[in-house]
């Protein structure tokens, strides 16, 4: 009996998959079944419109997680924290020079001293510094309301970098050598620190961006409505703003990736990734590379948040929402950026099926993704495009 | 490590000694001595039979709070701390202790005492349920797993199981009773969960002395290595699972017959998240850090924070921040403050209080040479 068992264990196995996989299917089919075709295609349409988002949100995880094997927390406290900066340069008729050449100060610093503060003494650097002070501060300090698109979007990526190396630099760096359960639990931390600082400054907030306001001036209704009563029995309609930010989510991800496929930052990350000490050893500078990561990920966080916020609202259901990305990003494969976005896609049409199929229950948003996620571990945890990995016990 | 050093002078002169937990005759009153005290902390209180008011009775709902975090935490300790195994469900966990025990007591007439450890084993199960993926995963693929637990856990009690659970809205729990004995007062609650919370603590503490709880320290330190060996890997991470389990169950039932209401806001992501935070403010892997980090958090959260820093800050930074409102900075104090300590914390002592207690404790023994 165990030898049988043993020598045929991978036609067992995808019997057993097989089986499991059609009793869900004679349990879907009928719920499927009763439900109105517009209402699915509704459906599939607004969960892929809204994966969008969660493939970016998986992209900043993924970044963190290839450049220092930590699994990321604070990303929706990171999301809420640069929507929120955004929406406080957008909203405002203008911004103090003081505060914008406060920010862009302490961001340039930042940013110039993540290899030590010696850089500041070479002419170049400090040359770059003081233009890149001047531009940031002019650019976000420009008054008036037709430069808000630009000061929100300066101020946020500005705020978005300073969050990213702050962290990097006050957190994570002082752990670097100390086990990993430590430097995730420091994660768990600055989510905390996040939530108070979001709190003292804009309260609980519950706060819709009207970032695509401008939408309504090229000429297209909103939202988008086909009316299709008569062939599948109901309207369709798609909120034009959930359609722009999964444009721009889009837009963002292909950017992004292009940055990591036409730069040697990538490579470098998963350098430093697979071992620091080696990576030094080969002249990679690790701290540079690891403060680029937080950066990276802390303005793709910056990016997520304004989107969301844009087609939802900025609330502190954000940090929660982030959660969700976890499920996409172990589906897709957790080195894989290709995984992130089909993850993500996946997720966002696994939760609106869920919400439609089970209504009143919260199932999309608190049930479905993490019944994915427990499948996924058990069935293939290298996750669709992941890497097939040795240590696996 | 701190087992082998003693005072100058005290040797083993047989098994016994070479096994006890207390090894001199000071240790052993030392510790007597203190359960003994513990135990009479609800009689020196106002309401208490003596009618001293010694110790403030607020101290008691305190201290059973903390017995009954202790548990919770011992448990996690077992299973990251020991183990290895980073879990974010660990809430959700005791959830199902405290629902199982009171669907128990409510639906099968269960008395308390029963109800204990039926809902205790019961967690185990579950336990062992969303240990499995540990078969094909470790590390965060892991720590995954158990945070889908935390979220398909509270679901299924929130949803399909409404008849049973109430749903969203509080479920009543009856006082456990002892014949004409009725412990509904938290100065009588104090004598079940006290005592059950030292005994499971020198309970775990001994687990982690056994074949077992070596063979869980060797999983943590080099899973391949200790196979190589001829440990089971995949059983003795179950167990583990099935030991933290069980003592987040009994956490959870002493804690849904010590408010005697239950309800499924308790248990979130933020409170796993929370005995994470006691684990590594305690000292994860040190049989003593659960102690130290609900005691030092707790104290933080529920005195020290509330009572003393918001009142001190509350009343300056307004002042100091004028351009913010004031209710936002006393709302945003507590979760600020924690976030800031959590780091401090990391960065000084990533090993927690307990490895530094055992450095002191060392430095105390082979005092005055200090080396």
């Amino acid at each position: 009996m165990t030898t049988f068992l043993e020598t045929n264990k991978r036609y067992l196995t995808t019997a057993a998959y097989i089986l499991v996989a059609l009793l869900l299917l004679l349990w879907l089919v009928p719920i499927i079944g009763g439900q109105r075709p517009a209402r699915l295609i509704q459906s599939t349409v607004t969960g892929l419109l809204v994966g969008g988002v969660y493939a970016l949100i998986a992209l900043g995880i993924v970044i963190i997680n290839k450049a220092s094997g930590v699994f990321n927390f604070a990303h929706g406290w990171m999301m809420l924290f640069g929507g929120l900066v955004f929406y406080s340069f957008f909203s405002a008729a203008g911004v103090s020079l003081l505060a914008a050449g406060a920010l862009a100060l302490l961001t340039v610093i930042m940013a110039l001293t993540m290899a030590g503060w010696r850089s500041l003494l070479q002419p170049r650097t400090a040359l770059i510094g003081v233009a890149a002070f001047i531009v940031l501060t002019v650019l976000m300090a420009l008054p008036g309301r037709e430069w808000q698109y630009m000061r929100a979007i300066i101020g946020a990526i500005t705020g978005g970098v300073l969050v990213g190396l702050a962290i990097e630099r006050f957190t994570i760096r002082p752990l670097i050598g100390q086990p990993l359960f430590a430097m995730v639990l420091m994660t768990l931390a600055i989510a905390e620190l996040l939530n108070g600082v979001t709190q003292l400054v804009w309260g609980s907030v519950e706060i819709p961006l009207q970032v695509f306001a401008w939408v309504g001036q090229l000429g297209l209704p909103q939202p988008i409505r086909y009316d299709a009563r008569d062939t599948l029995g109901g309207i369709i309609i798609i909120r034009t703003e959930l359609l722009f930010a999964f444009l721009l989510a889009l837009l963002a991800f292909v950017a992004f990736v292009l940055f990591f496929r036409y730069t040697n930052v990538g490579l470098a990350m998963r350098g430093v990734a697979e071992d620091q000490r080696l990576a030094q050893a080969l002249g990679m500078r690790v701290r540079v590379i690891l403060a680029v990561a937080w950066a990276i990920a802390a303005l793709l966080a910056t990016t997520a948040g304004v989107l969301q916020g844009g087609a939802t609202s900025l609330s502190l259901n954000m940090p929660l929402l982030a959660l969700l990305a976890f499920p996409a990003v172990l589906l897709g494969g957790l080195e894989s950026i290709t995984g992130a976005l089909v993850g993500g896609l996946i997720i966002g049409l696994v939760q609106e099926w869920a919400n439609l199929l089970f209504p009143g229950t919260q199932a999309g948003t608190e049930l479905a993704p993490y019944l994915v996620l427990m499948v996924v571990l058990i069935v293939r945890p290298d996750g669709l495009f992941g890497q097939k990995r040795i240590e696996r016990i | 490590m701190s087992a082998n050093i003693r005072p100058a002078g005290v040797f083993d002169v047989n098994y016994g000694q070479d096994i006890s937990l207390n090894r001199t005759r000071g240790d052993r009153w030392l510790a007597n001595g203190l359960f003994l005290l513990l135990l009479l902390v609800p009689l020196l209180t106002v309401e208490g039979p003596l009618g001293v008011n010694l110790i403030p009775q607020s101290w008691i709902g305190l201290i059973v709070r903390i017995a009954i975090y202790v548990i919770a935490v011992q448990g996690l300790n077992i299973l990251t701390g020991y183990t290895g195994q980073i879990s974010l469900g660990h809430a959700a966990f005791m959830a199902v202790g405290a629902y199982s025990a009171a669907i128990f007591a409510r639906n099968l007439g269960f008395p308390f005492w029963v109800a204990l450890p039926a809902a205790a084993l019961f967690t185990g199960l579950v336990g062992l349920l969303f240990g499995l993926p540990s078969l094909r995963v470790k590390g965060f693929y892991l720590a995954m797993a158990t945070l889908a637990a935390q979220f398909i856990i509270p679901w299924l009690l929130r949803y399909p199981l409404t008849p049973l659970t109430n749903g969203s809205r509080p479920l009543e729990v009856p006082i456990p009773t002892l014949g004409p004995l009725s412990f509904a007062h938290e100065s009588a609650f104090y004598y079940i969960a006290v005592p059950l919370s030292v005994f499971l603590m020198l309970a775990a503490r001994n687990i982690m002395r056994t074949r077992t709880g070596r063979a869980f320290i060797s999983i943590r330190d080099n899973d391949l290595a200790a196979e190589l060996l001829g440990i089971n890997v995949f059983a003795y991470k179950l167990q583990a699972f099935f030991l933290s389990a069980l003592y987040a169950g009994i956490a959870g039932v002493l804690l849904a017959f010590n408010d005697n209401s239950l309800s499924l806001d308790k248990f979130s992501l933020g409170l796993s998240i929370e005995f994470l935070a006691m684990l590594v403010i305690g000292g994860a892997g040190f049989p003593l850090g659960p102690l130290f980090g609900v005691a030092f958090v707790n104290l933080l959260n529920q005195e020290i924070i509330p009572n003393r820093l918001i009142p001190a800050l509350g009343g300056v930074l307004p002042q100091l921040l004028p351009f913010i409102d004031r209710i936002n900075i006393i709302s945003a104090l507590s979760p600020l403050l924690f976030g800031f300590i959590l780091v401090v914390f990391l960065i000084l002592a990533p090993r927690g209080l307990a490895h530094r207690w055992e450095i002191f404790k060392i430095a105390w023994k082979i005092r005055p040479y200090s080396h």
